[in-house]
């Protein structure tokens, strides 16, 4: 296991260099700088020539990304050029709105899909299998910022109730926070959920049908044994594996949500760090985000050592 | 009812004649009507579409800046609705019989945030440095025909320009720069630290700025104007999209907001407690003809483009009712400095004037043109399409190409914008509406390559001129110029629409779209 992970370990490492490099050319080749964008319409060259210059926009971009990275392997993410504030202070505050969103989408969908799919399979082919696939169906369907909308003014026409607008996070109030959350979260988690049971229903009901749980049922062994001792077991894997990758399509459906329902969350400052063009942040905010993807990716790599005996000697 | 007061506003200013000292302001002139009767302290929240990419009004040229920032610094003068430049920190001004000499007598008793004094030193430090290129300021342009600027006494500035200017007071309002402690920005990391704390003289301080999330003000305890403002505090929340802040308006979670699109209004209309206002404006939504691209450099071509435009039509599928067709002045200025539609050349449409033109200029059967407009700018895409059929018209094959901001800056820069559409707006002064854009290099910008020696030479003769009447027929010459060679048709102006919950008192909107009007809000709980 120890060199295995080191070459994981090693490999995600390199991965995050060059998605580094990436960041940093791709956000370049947004036509018009910082300096562009806080000139407007206004301006004059001698003005623009020492704004540049403060910002080290004057140097060749190789010297820019060698100053940066450097600065980035002593920790430091350097300062927001929009808004003067540490990038670490920034990012991590978003990050942790982020997270929060994330991790109790990826809970309610946990919870709602997982059971909802082993249901559909028990009941296949009959009435609440449909049933569960028609909202599987819907939940697919419906797009992030329709189904965000749409529980916005419902429940603001319904109800009028519409979430406090600003932030506070669950260390201050958890009430508070769960009221904001709540209808952002419940956007994502529908289609994450509708996902989940799909995917999870497939896996069971193919495993049902496998030669060895035939034999299991033909042999006498008890419906409840075979279940969570042959099914279950085998679906697990697979379920881990989706896990993770919901876990970074939550990160992609929350820009959306975030900007939707006004949240300081990561994809909502990456957003408007592309708009000022504020070159540290957005290559901040995107090195949290690759790491992040990463950290999801050798968490599920180790999940699977634990769960599936064969990989622990493999 | 808002437009009457605006014109009477107006014909006052020109009235004053050539007063050549400035009388002291009275406290009715500045920020908007006083309330009768406020009740003090309390809250108020106020949505924004559109965040300020920052707080520094040395440095950020952005307009979503400018809204906000005038609540915590001042410049030495007031815009007033009417295009007078009113005093503000300034108390009083004379003009030397040359006009170069401008010597500006200071408020007394005015206090920085940060509890000392403001003195002469302090205005001479901030307006130097806004005006030294080596600072970065996007701003330092406008204040470029200052030669120096000295502090007299302690109360005393000397203003000494290499031109005479009669948009200086103007100039020196509340766009870029303020007046900010002397040797303010000696400190290492001070334009940033703007975001953390304010160091003006304004009404409002800076409690908080939270990316993504609000902006928080409190009052001022030290503000120098007796009672005011009435407000405790101000917090703005930043909602990125309509939808979401027309809720919170419903649900009153936030009491103010301006549209960025008057057509949400009708989301909020019928909404029981809940007022609408409509406020005249000073931006103009214009097609320009940038003359570096082939044909628009035949004045013939660009003529018969103006003939076959109909104004109204295209306002009407942008905005709806909500803005009011312009001829060459923006809404806002019209009664005031305007020449009427029908006193000026290629203002109605006449389609056949415009075939003959074409024909002229040998593009009989017409020819292809791209029109360029911005994502994000919700009316230039009806616009566009009602456009491209005006155009068909006259045998024009109008292509339709949306592109980002950022292109269109960098467009806009190099001067080479070709057929565009665009929307700006400005102070409410015809020099520093018109200079900049309109004057030949190097002195003006002349963004749309137009290199017209007589349009330049009436916009020296108005920026010179003192005498408001004589100012007057020189720009109203100007416009003329403009509507007969067409570097640019303005379409119309789009009205401010505000929307207040009915317990917000007193709210103005000021014609800029800078929110001077909430020193005067007050809350009725």
């Amino acid at each position: 296991m120890g060199p295995h992970l080191l070459k994981r370990l090693g490999a995600s490492i390199l991965t995050a260099l060059i998605a580094s490099i990436l960041v940093f050319l791709l956000v370049r080749l947004v036509p018009g700088d910082v300096v562009a964008q806080m000139m407007g319409q206004a301006g004059g060259e001698a003005a623009e020539r020492s704004l540049r210059e403060f910002f080290g926009l004057d140097q060749p971009i190789y010297v820019q990304y060698w100053v940066w990275i450097g600065n980035v392997l002593h920790g430091d993410l350097g300062t927001s050029w929009t808004r003067g504030m540490p990038v670490s202070d920034m990012v991590g505050k978003a990050f942790m709105v982020t997270l929060e969103i994330g991790i109790a989408t990826l809970a309610i969908a946990t919870l709602v899909g997982v059971p909802l799919g082993i249901v559909a399979a028990i009941y296949e082919g009959r009435t609440l299998d449909t049933l569960i696939q028609g909202f599987n169906l819907l939940g697919l369907a419906a797009p992030v910022f329709w189904v965000g909308l749409m529980l916005l003014v419902g429940v603001s026409s319904l109800l009028s109730w519409s979430p406090p607008l600003r932030f506070v996070p669950p260390s201050r109030s958890l009430a508070d926070n769960i009221s904001i959350l709540i209808l952002p979260v419940a956007s994502l988690a529908l289609l994450q959920a509708a996902a989940y049971s799909q995917f999870v229903r497939q896996n069971v009901v193919s495993a049902m049908h496998q030669e060895y749980v035939r034999t299991a049922v033909a042999k006498g062994v008890p419906v409840r044994l075979i279940f969570f001792k042959h099914i279950l077991r085998n679906v697990l894997i697979p379920i881990v594996t989706f896990m993770g990758l919901i876990l970074i399509q939550i990160l992609g459906g929350v820009v959306i949500i975030e900007s939707l329902f006004a949240l300081p969350g990561l994809g909502r400052l990456l957003l408007s760090a592309i708009e000022t063009r504020d070159y540290p942040v957005v290559q901040g905010a995107l090195l949290v985000v690759v790491v992040a993807a990463m950290v999801v990716n050798l968490v599920v790599d180790l999940a699977y050592r634990l769960i599936d005996p064969r990989l622990r000697h493999g | 009812m808002i437009r009457h007061a605006l014109r009477h506003a107006m014909a006052g200013a020109l009235l004053c004649a050539t007063a050549f000292a400035a009388p002291s302001a009275s406290a009715e002139d500045l920020y908007g009507p006083l309330a009768d009767d406020p009740s003090m302290g309390g809250t108020l929240e106020m949505g924004l579409l559109v965040e300020p990419p920052g707080l520094d009004p040395f440095h950020q040229a952005a307009d979503a800046r400018i809204r906000l920032s005038l609540l915590m610094y001042q410049g030495l003068f007031y815009e007033g609705v009417g295009g007078e430049a009113i005093p503000l920190l300034a108390e009083s001004y004379e003009v030397s019989d040359d006009g170069l000499t401008y010597t500006i007598k200071l408020r007394e008793g005015v206090t920085f945030h940060t509890g000392q004094p403001m003195s002469a030193e302090d205005v001479a430090y901030s307006y130097n440095y806004i005006r030294d290129p080596a600072n970065g300021s996007p701003g330092a342009g406008d204040f470029s025909m200052i030669e120096s600027v000295e502090a007299i006494d302690p109360t005393t500035v000397k203003f000494m320009l290499s031109v005479p200017n009669a948009s200086l007071p103007m100039t020196l309002g509340n766009k870029y720069g303020a007046v900010v402690p002397a040797g303010y920005f000696d400190t290492e990391g001070a334009q940033n630290r703007m975001n953390v704390e304010s160091v003006g003289t304004g009404p409002f301080k800076l409690v908080e700025f939270n990316p993504n999330s609000n902006l928080l003000l409190e009052k001022n305890p030290d503000y120098w104007e007796e009672g005011a403002p009435y407000l405790d505090e101000i917090n703005f929340t930043f909602l990125p999209n309509s939808a979401s802040m027309l809720v919170a308006l419903r649900n009153g979670r936030i009491d103010l907001v301006k549209l960025e699109r008057p057509q949400d209004v009708q989301q909020v209309a019928t909404v029981p407690g809940l007022e609408v206002e409509r406020w005249a404006s000073l931006n103009q939504k214009p097609i320009d003809l940038g003359a570096e691209t082939k044909p628009l450099d035949d004045v013939r071509v660009r003529q018969a483009i103006a003939l076959a435009v109909d104004k109204e039509e295209i306002k009407n599928a942008s905005v709806g009712e909500y803005g009011e067709v312009i001829a060459a002045m923006p809404a806002g200025m019209a009664d005031g400095w305007g020449v009427p539609a029908e006193d000026l050349p290629n203002m109605s449409r006449d389609l056949e004037k415009a075939k003959a033109l074409l024909e002229e200029a040998g593009y009989g059967d017409g020819f292809d043109l791209t029109l360029t407009t911005i994502n994000g700018y919700d009316w230039m895409d009806p616009a566009a399409v009602t456009l491209k059929q005006q155009l068909a018209e006259i045998g024009i094959n109008l292509n339709i190409q949306r592109v980002d901001i950022g292109v269109w800056i960098d467009n806009f820069r190099s001067k080479h914008m070709g057929f565009t559409f665009n929307d700006w707006a400005s102070q409410p002064d015809p020099n520093l509406l018109f200079y900049r854009h309109f004057h030949k290099q190097p002195e003006g910008a002349d963004f749309r390559n137009w290199n017209n020696d007589e349009a330049s030479a009436l916009l020296d003769a108005g920026r010179a001129e003192s005498d408001p009447a004589k100012r007057k027929a020189i720009y109203a010459e100007f416009q003329k110029v403009l509507a007969e060679s067409v570097p640019t048709i303005m379409l119309f102006s789009a009205d401010h629409v505000t929307v207040r919950n009915e317990k917000v008192k007193n709210f103005s909107q000021h014609p800029t779209g800078w929110y001077f009007g909430l020193v005067r809000t007050y809350v009725d709980e």
